[in-house]
């Protein structure tokens, strides 16, 4: 499938059982967005779970640099394809418990942990202060929770993000800084994002961008 | 081992005085369980009275061809019965109900018999019988209410699960933490009949030696081994029920099945 970062052709999956299924064709450029838009039920946060196999598509397929899902074992491709919901859950234990959580799993477990600097870094960036380290993590708000969420798949280190709606929880200087993030994030290796969003702000944050209208 | 007092045909039929009570209560409260009260007693009755037939001709023959096909049975009924209670489970878990049942009961009865209890021949049907009937009845509650936990446990938390595996948890690891519970759910009414036994309740098979005339010191003995064996029995199942089962809540993708999302 060429230099596409991501590609999915064909990905089918029933809505209800009325008959309407979703249908959907895209891909993503190294460094690029791709914003899912649509009415709401119109199956975004469906595409995204299916884009990171935590829903299995009736049909179609999907390549990572040209690598097709059927050659990469599910845990591996979810590591790579992050899917980060649009309600992430949190488990007991404290923020930083949370963060380390995946490094605990088989799949993580020959990598280093992350360093606390970097931890430290990313909360900084998305205007978290140090302290909630200690927190317990179920004490977060909604918007705290959100960029938790997001800090624990980054430290992951995925090659594509799938962010269902990651600035709702978010006031407008947040938003900002979440996006300038992001943008730096998507270019520095180069990745790439498919995210659902409402905003136009979040849409005008990526100069390399692209839509995908479904529904 | 002779001490103990028939009960007559006639005895017998004065237990008509208890249905009727019963029945009774049933009546005057309108709990609509008379028809089943009254199906209930004559199954009973006609059952336990086949079962003392077939018993009594399985204890002569005493012949291994007759013993290992009947424990079978008795499993596959088991195992029925307990799928028979988990309605929500979206596959058919009889097969692996019917394994877990028959392992556990047959590796934990071996060792009773013939390591503990030691009869002559090893294989005596008046002692398997009755240790595997027990084990039967126990494993298949603890399995049941096991193999239930997982799936309601896993049901309402989907999005947990889901957590997990996005993070990149293997199956296993997303769900191992429902699995402790459901099988400690499945060994909890064991385990804590071990603390009030003696105490609160005299267990059924202790009762029946003492009215057959065995001497109290015996009878507990053999109730003793009796409650180890079956929780070793409940555990061993109930173990392999989840371990059997927790994969059917995947697809071969390793993502949660749809049957699960579903109400
Ligand atoms: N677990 C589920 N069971 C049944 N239907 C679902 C489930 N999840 C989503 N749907 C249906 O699928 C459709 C698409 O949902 P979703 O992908 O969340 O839409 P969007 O994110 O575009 O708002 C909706 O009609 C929704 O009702
Ligand atoms: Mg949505």
């Amino acid at each position: 499938m060429g230099t596409a970062l991501l590609a999915f052709k064909d990905l089918t999956r029933p809505l209800d059982d009325e008959g309407r299924r979703l249908v959907v064709s895209g891909k993503i450029e190294p460094g690029e967005v791709l914003f899912v838009r649509g009415p709401s039920g119109a199956g975004k946060s469906t595409l995204l779970k299916i884009l990171g196999r935590i829903l299995t598509a009736s049909g179609g397929e999907a390549w990572l640099r040209g690598c097709s899902w059927k050659d990469i074992p599910a845990p591996q491709w979810r590591l790579k394809v992050q899917y980060v919901s649009q309600k992430p859950v949190v488990f007991d234990g404290t923020v930083e418990d949370n963060l380390l959580m995946p490094f605990r799993f088989r799949l993580l477990k020959h990598k280093p942990s992350p360093p606390r600097e970097q931890i430290k870094e990313y909360l900084e960036e998305l205007q978290l202060p140090a302290t909630l380290l200690d927190q317990p993590a179920k004490t977060l708000s909604g918007g705290e929770t959100a960029r938790m969420a997001l800090i624990r798949s980054l430290l992951l280190e995925p090659e594509v993000l799938l962010l269902d709606e990651p600035t709702a929880s978010l006031d407008e200087n947040n938003r900002q800084h979440l996006n300038t993030l992001l943008q730096y994030w998507v270019v520095e290796k180069p990745r790439g994002i498919v995210m659902v969003s409402h905003n136009e702000q979040d849409l005008q944050a990526f100069p390399k961008r692209n839509s995908l209208f479904i529904g | 081992m002779d001490g103990y007092i028939p009960i007559s045909n006639g005895q017998l039929l004065l237990t008509v005085i208890l249905v009727f009570i019963t029945g009774l209560i049933s009546a005057l409260l309108k709990l609509g369980l008379l028809r089943p009260l009254l199906w209930g007693t004559v199954r009973a009755f006609i059952q336990l009275t086949l079962i003392g037939y077939v018993l009594k001709y399985v204890f002569q023959w005493n012949t291994l061809w007759v013993i290992v096909p009947l424990l079978l049975l008795m499993s596959f009924i088991a195992a029925r019965e307990a799928t028979r209670r988990i309605t929500r489970i979206p596959y058919n878990p009889g097969l692996n109900t019917f394994l877990s049942l028959t392992a556990s009961t047959f590796v934990v009865g071996i060792i009773v018999v013939v390591l503990i209890i030691g009869p002559e021949p090893w294989y005596s049907a008046q002692v398997m019988i009755p240790i595997f009937g027990m084990l039967f009845g126990n494993s298949m509650n603890a399995v049941a209410l096991s193999l239930d936990r997982m799936y309601s446990e896993i049901h309402a938390n989907i999005e947990e699960v889901e957590q997990l595996l996005s993070l990149g948890a293997t199956p296993w690891e997303a769900v191992v933490g429902y699995i402790r519970k459901a099988v400690s759910a499945g060994m909890m009414p064991t385990i804590n009949s071990l603390m009030v036994v003696g105490l609160v309740s005299l267990p059924g098979m202790m009762t029946g030696q003492i009215l057959a005339g065995m001497n109290p010191q015996s009878a507990v003995r053999y109730q003793f081994v009796v409650l180890v064996m079956v929780a070793s029995c409940v555990a061993i199942g109930c173990l392999m029920i989840v371990l059997l089962s927790y994969r059917k809540m995947f697809d071969q993708d390793g993502s949660l099945v749809d049957d699960l999302r579903r109400n």
